[in-house]
């Protein structure tokens, strides 16, 4: 796919564990196309979030290539812009408040102007929580620190999103209102999506759906 | 502000939430070896400045000696007068006397002064408590506050004195005394001069000591802002070979000396403190660093450099010891500007308000701080922090997103 915001080509990932190599990645080639909403399934353990890392340029591949929008720059500096996070555990910083957390994107690109601030409000707007923008993480439910962590991936207004085990911590009926909020953001803004997820019905609602099996893509 | 800067100010002092425990014990530790440094410099500079002030306000900042006797002082003076940067000289003789007030002796120290020209070296005036010095004459005394209490003697009453002179002249008779009036009391807050000194004119000291017109020295007073030194150098210039000028710090340059020695070592002991006060930041950094893995994490996650979050680190010890560098600065201040109470209510408890004046010569502690101190104490801290938080930081800076995120 000559026009993919994500591709990746033959990506191999092995770790050590004691004397044993674990080879977690065999060669996985995946291309999303912009707007795309991709699901990513997989059993336990089949690598689903070491691909995730790899693909966010957290972690390297021990062999393969991997672009972003047709460049292999997947550096820090371009991830700012380019790249928004969604994870299970939210990981918001306790000391700032719900507002701050989503600025903190914003914050790492350049010093946060008017705009931003406005932009940060709106998106908390969206995702439901106006009037907790001055709220502690602390004070947060487990719901409303993942809407936060959602705003705070959208806040540079990245071209795409990974999203790894977004509800897997919540409850079925908020991790179902996260699903709706991610599919919801991502159709408006015409962002791509890469959703890691177990859920079966979650992964039905994204335009595709790749099983992760052997450290390959079924 | 860049985000490494707002983070580290607010994981330090977050809004709106207890002031962190980490943040207080790192900021209490730099603040209190700070304070220290503070107190006993300023302590300690305060002898030095005190033993100044005594010796200026009672002797002049330049003293004349001459190997044996100064014979023709009005010469002398009228000289060294005309020397720019002085502006005064007065002559003086001293010796040891015998006193004895109702079968009560006393062996103080005599200083014979010229009234005529004493005033515009020293201003002993203001230090009168009871009596006058306008009274002073041929025939009178003035007794320093602790030598007239030790005798029991009031204003007015009369003292006998004896000198080594009359064991001299005895030729095998009685030896008679002295007799003066005390015409005042004077207290200049220093111990050894409060406790045991007879002010009197520079004929009767001459009489007492049998030196006719001569005298022992010539006291001079500089004018402001003029270096006593140079002045000392200029005097020397018009001097007669046998005769030599000398600032007070020459006069003291031993003792000056050793009291500079002595604070320096201090200095070089309590900045041991800040140290340790280093070692616990770094610890509680380190700490931190451990408890906020995940954050780094995702700060690296959402594209923060490794240097930026680094810079995280490293500005919390910065943090860390400006506050507490203030706050030292601030309780160190607060100390010496109570130290009196503070020492008074120790010594009321333990009894030992007498023994300190006496053991130490002041009865007040003195203080007196050098911007050079002040400027070394806030440096130190302020170093001493920001390497705290450099290993911290350093390790912070090492971490992978990916196994930070990871971690438990």
């Amino acid at each position: 796919m000559s026009d993919a915001i994500l591709s990746a080509r033959g990506l191999k990932k092995t770790f050590l564990s004691g004397d044993r190599r674990i080879e977690v990645l065999r060669g996985v080639d995946l291309a999303v196309g912009a707007g795309e909403t991709v699901a990513i399934r997989g059993e336990s353990g089949s690598g689903k979030s070491t691909l995730l890392n790899l693909l966010a340029g957290l972690d390297a591949p021990d062999a393969g290539t991997l672009a972003w929008d047709g460049s292999p720059d997947t550096g820090a500096a371009r991830r700012v812009t380019f790249l928004g996070i969604v994870f299970q555990s939210f990981y918001l910083i306790p000391e700032l408040d719900a507002l701050q957390n989503v600025l903190m994107a914003a914050r790492i690109r350049k010093a946060p102007a008017s705009a931003e601030m406005r932009r940060a409000r709106t998106l908390l707007a969206r995702v439901g929580l106006a009037e907790r923008a001055d709220h502690l993480p602390a004070h947060l439910s487990g719901g409303e620190r993942q809407r936060v962590a959602v705003a705070r991936a959208l806040m540079n207004s990245p071209r795409l999103i990974l999203a790894d085990e977004p509800t897997g911590n919540l409850d079925e009926q908020t991790g179902g209102a996260i699903i709706d909020l991610l599919l919801g953001l991502s159709a408006e803004t015409r962002t791509t999506l890469v959703l890691v997820t177990h859920n079966a019905a979650h992964a039905a609602r994204c335009s595709r759906q790749l099983m992760l099996h052997g450290g390959r893509f079924a | 502000m860049p985000w490494y800067f707002y983070l580290a100010l607010k994981q330090l002092f977050p809004t709106g939430r207890r002031f962190p425990f980490f943040t207080a014990i790192s900021v209490l530790s730099v603040c209190l070896g700070v304070m220290l440094l503070v107190v006993v410099l300023a302590v300690m500079g305060g002898f030095g400045f005190q033993i100044r002030r005594m010796i200026v306000d009672t002797e002049g900042e330049i003293q004349i000696k001459a190997q044996g006797l100064i014979g023709d002082y009005r010469s002398v003076v009228k000289r060294v007068q005309a020397v720019p940067g002085v502006a005064g000289a007065t002559p003086y003789a001293a010796g040891i006397l015998m006193v004895q007030y109702e079968n009560k002796p006393a062996f103080p120290q005599m200083r014979g002064l010229d009234m005529a020209s004493v005033e515009n070296v020293v201003s002993l005036g203001r230090f009168v408590t009871a009596g006058s010095l306008d009274a002073l004459d041929d025939d009178s005394v003035v007794l320093s506050e602790g030598l007239a209490e030790s005798l029991g003697i009031p204003v007015g009453a009369t003292l006998e004195i004896y000198t080594p002179l009359m064991l001299v002249q005895r030729d095998g008779g009685v030896i008679l005394p002295h007799s003066v009036k005390v015409a005042g009391v004077l207290r200049i807050g220093h111990q050894q001069l409060d406790s045991s000194t007879v002010y009197c004119t520079l004929r009767l000291a001459q009489d007492l000591y049998g030196l006719a017109r001569d005298v022992h020295g010539v006291n001079v007073r500089v004018q402001p802002g003029a270096n006593e030194d140079d002045v000392a150098a200029r005097i020397n210039a018009i001097l007669p070979p046998n005769t030599r000028a000398f600032s007070w710090m020459d006069s003291f340059a031993d003792f000056l000396t050793v009291l500079r020695l002595e604070k320096n070592m201090m200095m070089f002991v309590l900045l041991f403190v800040v140290l340790v006060a280093a070692f616990l930041t770094m610890s509680l950094l380190l700490v931190l660093v451990l408890k906020k893995t995940r954050e780094i994490g995702l700060l690296g996650a959402l594209g923060a450099s490794r240097r930026q979050i680094a810079f995280c680190f490293c500005l919390q010890g910065v943090g860390i010891g400006v506050v507490g560098t203030a706050a030292g600065l601030a309780l160190g201040f607060t100390v010496v500007r109570f130290r009196n109470d503070i020492v008074h209510a120790i010594t009321r408890l333990t009894g030992g308000q007498e023994m300190m004046a006496r053991f130490y010569q002041f009865s007040e502690l003195p203080s007196h701080i050098e911007t050079r101190d002040l400027v070394v104490i806030v440096v130190a801290a302020l170093v001493l922090s920001t390497l705290a938080g450099i290993v911290p930081a350093l390790l912070a800076a090492r971490l992978k997103p990916v196994e930070a995120l990871r971690s438990e």
